[in-house]
């Protein structure tokens, strides 16, 4: 149910127009992803060294995940050392499979959930609950977008598509609670609702933010308390993280933590920044019996083979390009069709889905907004145009509407000719003559062809013009 | 076995497609030694942390010796009117005189000793009825806020989870500056052994149209002290 | 008396010729002699953000051997300017020869504003407009080139020239290329969001140095007949 698989039949171009069409979700992302820009532009200001913090967790990441198999190997060592099960699963079927197995082992009936991005990107929940189990997502987000029965169309802000009053209608016919759009009454309500399940589930699952090679220490960070509560009450605990997420030594977890939450919410720390290195010890009250981490591989491996690609390895999912992508804020992340929205997600979803999101690297203008705001400064904008170029190589070609391959022609096209400076040249004289009497103070209202997308869509068409001076011979 | 060397193969043939960077030398662990700043600094600290508490929602009470903070906490516990508390071992402290205190004034009182930890179900039916959690933190860090609470048989991580308000009494030379000191300052062998959880302000969300909301599934309220240490104890 | 080549760009050559006079005009009012770089048409930006790399590797090849290193070449577009001085190095990755006649080129490119207010150190140009102006930054100009205050130096010695802010100035106007006709409905909403900023600030004209959001922001601006105008840098500097 609500963790989805990729769409069988994604279109991005019908989901991406319905997105736009509905304006009361354009305003909404323009409310949320404002206020977290403006919370960020604040903390960057207030923090001088926000910069070098940056290119010092890049620096990490880039030794990191240049030298993955030997931090994977100590890590492995360090957990198991700390009393965890480690399971390396190659793709989302193993993952799935070996998460069931202990849950059958384990006895367990009631499972909860901390927010894990990883887990969205297995497809876990249906599996879970095809068998079964009683799946609960308790961050707040996650839990309404569960409700609702949707996927999160956030990394970070699972709800973002929603309004207040949404979420209060949602409550109200879900929880039977009485109608409010007040936020804090409905987080009460599902702090209520949510305390009675934590106390009685047998397994809880989430992610990993930074998984410590050194020490065998999983980072995570939150800011409700629900990935402390998944992790420390219930007797079977799993992480679930991408090989990617391991990073060297402990003294490196603070430079990352300092640009983390100021990037991805506009705080300087996160409320909770909890690092667990194995299951309950001897005398101890809380904390599970049993410990596991899924190291998750899922195509990371053939984007570190990929010299370009490999960059996307270093994401710290903070959600940020998201907020500042123009295109997502005008589309919404369901838009995507992925697990994996906006700008990091046009990246990594074709290497996780293959053909159903190939044309999503094409999604983008480019414009780099999302590479200024990175914490580790991934250049996103060329990692799109390398796979523009592979996707466009790739067999079965990309399916595209027939406009769209209209004028990916023209431009093949155009680009035969614009070969020859002097017949373009002619060829603009012949147009601007044959445009004038369509023209309307210099401008065409309808464009054949190629173009015809343009002046279909809100905007007249400057009519080509010939002049014969010094400088355009 | 064989999965794992599989996926280490696979690893090293893509990294293989391009040149490893240099290792880098690994410098050696400053370890546990908790460095004293001079009154100067120690003060500067403590008052750059309760700002920064402040800004993410939490109360400081004060910096205060031992025998100020146990009437400001029994008062606290009337103020929040906490019927039942729980409480956690000191880590510079003995809390002890603490909860009879508490006891003392009518709050009910559940300690983390051996024998109550023991029924495990039972200690956590009582941490959950607990109106206020109280422990020491092993640090705090002055540039975000931070408590760092180390979890511990007898300093149970549900202490700062389950209660809805939370008291977090923390050694005034433990304020250290930032992260990376307070990291250092625990010492990688901490990490290893006891779960850490950096708590900065009371539990909150902004899932709903990013506006913030405190108190989701953790406590609602955080208070903290930074306990001074009495004339002459230097 | 210095002497620079001025490459007109496509879109300019096709849609915005007297983006180039204008350009040229002010460059020889400052006694530069102005030679039209006429043996290329296009950098193969075009070709090259669609994945087309064979092509665009043509058209860079053409570009590449139409310029000479010694010799200053100056492009009234920040897009074109970061195409060849940035993604060249990828383009040629693989023609070890091209490449390094690229490398041997890029600093003799120049972004127009660039060049007048960093290379010949002016910031007046005896320019006169009569107009509240709201300047767009483009996006390629600002975060590959990383020119920011220039254009806005230039405009604020403007005569007659009142420069407004308006919201979020940095966000793209949805251009991007192909993908304003292959992805038009959202390339649509993006100036379409940009449009109602504008409205608010008050501005009488646009101002940019990209034909590509010049083409964007006119044409949206032509379709709902609002009384804002569009200039390239260019233009208004060589207004008298």
């Amino acid at each position: 149910m609500a963790a989805a698989k990729p769409d069988p039949a994604p279109d991005f171009f019908a989901t991406s127009r319905a997105g736009v069409a509905d304006a009361e979700l354009r305003r909404k992302l323009e409310n949320s992803t404002g206020r977290h820009l403006d919370h960020v532009a604040q903390m960057r200001a207030e923090f001088p060294p926000y910069d070098a913090e940056r290119d010092a967790a890049r620096a990490i990441k880039e030794d990191a995940i240049g030298r993955l198999d030997q931090l994977l190997i100590e890590l492995k060592h360090q957990l198991e050392a700390n009393g965890c099960t480690v399971f390396i699963a190659a793709d989302a079927a193993e993952a799935r499979d070996y998460i069931l197995k202990v849950a059958r082992q384990a006895g367990a009936r009631r499972v909860v959930k901390g927010k894990s991005m990883a887990t969205e990107e297995i497809a876990l929940n249906p599996a879970l609950e095809a068998a079964g189990l009683e799946v609960v997502e308790t961050d707040l987000g996650e839990y309404i977008v569960q409700l609702r029965r949707e996927r999160p169309s956030h990394i970070i802000t699972p709800a973002i598509h929603l309004s207040k009053e949404d979420i209060g209608q949602l409550f109200a016919d879900k929880l039977g609670i009485p109608y409010s759009a007040e936020p804090a009454t409905l987080t009460a309500a599902a702090r209520d609702r949510l305390r009675g399940i934590f106390l009685a589930a047998d397994m809880g699952i989430t992610g990993v933010n930074f998984a410590v090679a050194e020490t065998g220490t999983l980072v995570l960070v939150e800011n409700e308390g629900n990935g402390r509560l998944s992790s420390t009450l219930p007797e079977t605990f799993i992480a679930v993280m991408g090989i990617e997420k391991v990073i060297p030594r402990l003294a490196d977890v603070p430079h990352f933590l300092e640009i983390l939450a100021r990037t991805g919410t506009g705080q300087k720390l996160t409320t909770y920044t909890n690092f667990i290195s194995g299951p309950r010890r001897k005398g101890e009250a809380d904390g599970p019996g049993a410990m596991h981490v899924v190291m998750l591989d899922n195509g990371r491996s053939t984007m570190l083979a990929d010299p370009v690609l490999r960059e996307a390895l270093y994401c710290l999912r903070c959600g940020a390009c998201l907020n500042v992508c123009p295109v997502y804020r005008r589309i919404g992340g369901h838009a995507y069709n992925s697990v994996y929205p906006g700008p990091i997600g046009s990246i990594v979803s074709p290497n996780l889905f293959g053909s159903a999101a190939a044309q999503l690297p094409f999604a983008s203008t480019l414009c780099g907004a999302c590479r200024d705001i990175c914490p580790v400064k991934i250049d996103i904008p060329r990692i799109l145009l390398h796979l523009r170029w592979k996707e466009g190589q790739a067999t079965p070609p990309i399916k595209w509407p027939a406009d769209a391959r209209r004028a990916r022609a023209g431009v093949a096209r155009f680009a035969r000719m614009a070969r020859h400076p002097r017949t373009m040249r002619l060829l603009t004289r012949a147009a601007a003559i044959f445009a004038r009497p369509f023209a309307h103070d210099g401008y065409l209202k309808r464009m054949p062809g190629a173009f015809r997308n343009w002046t279909r869509w809100g905007r007249d068409f400057p009519a080509p013009r010939f002049r014969r001076r010094k400088h355009v011979p | 076995m064989t999965a794992f060397h599989k996926l280490i193969a696979n690893v090293k043939t893509a990294l293989e497609r391009a040149p490893r960077p240099a290792e880098p030398g690994h410098a050696a662990d400053g370890g546990a030694a908790m460095p004293v700043a001079g009154d100067l600094r120690r003060t500067e600290l403590i008052a750059q942390f309760a700002r920064e508490l402040a800004a993410v929602g939490g109360v400081f009470l004060g910096a205060l010796t031992a025998d100020q903070a146990r009437p400001r906490i029994v008062a606290l516990a009337r103020e929040l009117g906490a019927k039942a508390a729980a409480c956690g071992a000191g880590v510079t402290m003995d809390l002890a005189p603490l909860a009879r205190a508490l006891e003392q004034s009518g709050v009910a009182m559940t300690r983390a000793d051996r024998k109550s930890v023991a029924d495990r179900a039972a200690y956590r039916d009582r941490l959950a009825q607990a109106d206020l959690g109280i422990v020491e933190a092993h640090a705090a860090i002055a540039a975000t806020g931070t408590l760092a609470v180390v979890g511990a048989a007898d300093r149970p991580n549900s202490l700062t989870l389950l209660p809805p308000a939370n008291l977090i009494l923390v050694h005034a030379d433990r304020v250290m500056p930032d992260l990376a000191a307070a990291v250092a300052a625990l010492g990688t062998a901490t990490f290893v052994t006891n779960r850490v959880a950096l708590i900065t302000g009371p539990s909150r969300t902004a899932d709903i149209e990013k506006m913030i909301v405190l108190g989701v599934h953790g406590p609602k309220q955080l208070y903290a002290i930074a306990v001074w240490p009495a004339e002459g104890a230097r | 008396m210095t002497e620079v080549r001025l490459f007109a760009t496509c879109l300019a050559e096709q849609f915005f010729p007297s983006v180039v006079d204008a350009a040229a005009l002010v460059l020889e009012r400052m006694k530069i002699k102005v030679r039209p770089l006429k043996s290329a048409f296009c950098c193969g930006q075009a070709p090259f953000n669609e994945g087309l790399r064979e092509p665009a590797l043509e058209l860079a090849r053409r570009f590449l051997n139409s310029c000479e290193p010694g010799t200053p070449v100056v492009i009234p577009s920040g897009s074109c300017t970061s195409m060849v001085k940035i993604f060249y190095s990828d383009l040629l990755a693989e023609e070890p020869a091209l490449a390094a006649r690229a490398a041997a080129i890029r600093p003799w490119l120049f972004e127009f504003s660039q060049f007048i207010v960093n290379v010949m150190r002016v910031k007046y140009v005896g320019a006169r407009f009569d107009r509240t102006v709201a300047y767009h930054p483009a996006c390629h100009l600002t975060r590959e080139l990383g020119v920011v205050d220039e254009p806005r130096v230039l405009l604020g010695q403007v005569e007659g020239l009142r420069l407004v802010d308006f919201r979020n100035p940095e966000e793209c106007c949805g251009f991007g290329g192909l993908f304003s006709v292959k992805l038009p409905h959202i390339s649509a909403a993006m100036v379409e969001d940009k449009i109602v900023r504008l409205k608010e600030c008050g501005a009488q004209a646009v101002v940019a140095n990209d034909c590509g959001c010049l083409m964007q922001i006119g044409g949206a601006i032509h379709r709902q007949g609002l009384a804002i105008e569009t200039f390239h840098l260019a233009e208004v500097l060589a207004a008298r």
